[in-house]
């Protein structure tokens, strides 16, 4: 399993020293630490911190090492409920998180309630940027920027806490700004690093090949949708896709992904209603979705039914895909105000 | 998934059964408050609908108000509930929890 995010204890792990022990100056960053985290960093991996300290050392070791956190969590209960909320945060699978900590107390009880979890002693660490666990196949632009979008990400967080309004409200006030396109031969390596990574938001559950999206791209029976997200907090880039098979009787979606970092900022919304009415306009009688179905794509198939879709049957050992499916006869969906289609 | 997989319920079906004490009703509506975060949806009609206009839930909110749901009533909806109706409005969901949790 691919690690996608890190998640740091501070005291004698990524500072070397103790936050609240050491005075008026606060322990400087082990370097040796900050150097692995930065190169990992530059893998698309994220960082986050699970502390027994105040919240001021998370921000002094922000600071002080350079290093971007996607997520923060300071406080006295036990690190393996830091550790999950993180999980819940970043909307991750608990196998995709590694916990570094020199206590073997921590270690031993993350370990033990989120057993998933890789975990890990600074030493480890050392030689870590080695293994595989740590080493994607592909790292593109949006990879190493992961973790700039998802500093900005908490920003926006903090904002949607105190802004009290809609969801919708709240869009409008981030001027959030959802644009969907035809996939380009330059959008290949994101998006099947997106067929990769995404499980969430992911119909196919089946990875597509540089080669196979690149030939499905120019296929003249096929569409291939690649769907960008940016707002005044930041530029999230391409943020998911879709692929469609055109056949005279109808649009099958063999594809559908979005990364979950662009979960609950309206752009599934508006992909699924472009689809709909892209495909009424193409004289398309039906729009089908078939999708696996796994605890794992619960948000997608939340999407699926806020959007009007619907299956007959799947979800069974027997057959894992069920169909989704929606009119196209009726009224359409708008096109939310927030998105542009080209 | 539950050992015996997903059955599609028909739509509409859950919307008119015999809805939920007011209990679950009432615990439902704070779940919902918290999942998205505004307060004055915790006096959301039973009969409302949660996606579309109004209430607005999304994959997010509609994934922390499953979390939620689970948490609380043990009750795991989109193991058992292939088209997600149960989330159709909080009457509609009071009735399956009510019916899962017999």
């Amino acid at each position: 399993m691919m690690i996608k995010c890190v998640i740091w204890d501070l005291d004698n792990t990524m500072l070397s020293g103790v936050y609240l022990e050491s005075g008026s100056q606060p322990p400087p960053p082990d370097q040796a630490m900050v150097a692995v985290a930065a190169e990992l960093a530059e893998r698309g991996i994220l960082h986050a911190i699970a502390s027994r300290n105040p919240q001021e050392a998370a921000e002094y070791a922000e600071k002080a090492t350079g290093l971007q956190f996607a997520a923060v969590e300071c406080g006295w209960d036990r690190k393996s409920d830091a550790v999950s909320r993180i999980v819940a945060d970043l909307a991750m699978a608990p196998d995709a998180v590694a916990f570094v900590d020199d206590d073997l107390y921590e270690r031993a009880e993350v370990s033990f309630r989120v057993p998933e979890a890789l975990v890990l002693s600074p030493e480890d660490m050392a030689d870590a940027v080695g293994w595989p666990e740590f080493s994607p196949p592909v790292v593109t632009d949006e990879a190493r920027r992961r973790g700039e979008m998802y500093a900005e990400r908490r920003l926006r967080q903090e904002e949607a806490r105190a802004f009290g309004g809609s969801r919708d409200e709240f869009l409008r006030y981030c001027g959030t700004r959802v644009s969907i396109a035809p996939a380009t031969p330059a959008d290949v390596p994101r998006l099947h690093e997106l067929s990769v990574r995404t499980h969430q938001f992911n119909s196919a559950g089946r990875e597509l090949t540089e080669a196979e999206l690149a030939a499905l791209t120019g296929s003249p029976a096929h569409r291939v949708a690649a769907v960008r997200l940016h707002d005044r907090f930041g530029d999230d880039g391409l943020v998911g896709g879709c692929v469609v098979e055109t056949a005279e009787d109808g649009w099958t979606v063999s594809l559908l992904m979005m990364s979950c970092r662009a979960m609950g900022r309206g752009v599934i919304e508006a992909l699924l209603a472009w689809l709909a009415r892209s495909a009424a306009q193409d004289g398309a009688a039906t729009l089908a979705v078939p999708c696996l179905v796994s605890p794992r794509n619960v948000p997608l198939r939340l999407a699926l039914a806020g959007s009007g879709f619907r299956a007959a049957e799947g979800g069974t050992p027997e057959q894992p895909a069920a169909v989704f499916t929606r009119a196209l006869d009726g009224p359409l969906p708008e096109l939310p105000e927030w998105a542009s289609a080209a | 998934m539950g050992v015996g997989g997903l059955r599609a319920g028909r739509r509409g079906d859950r919307a008119v059964r015999r809805g939920g004490g007011p209990e679950i009703i009432a615990e439902l509506r704070e779940i919902l408050a918290e999942a998205t975060g505004r307060a004055e949806l915790a006096d959301v009609g039973e009969q409302v609908p949660l996606f579309g206009a109004g209430v607005g839930l999304d994959s997010l909110t509609g994934t922390l108000m499953l979390r939620g749901v689970h948490r609380r009533f043990g009750v795991d909806v989109a193991d058992e509930d292939l088209n997600l109706d149960a989330l159709a409005t909080l009457g509609a969901l009071a009735a399956f929890i009510e019916e899962h949790t017999a």
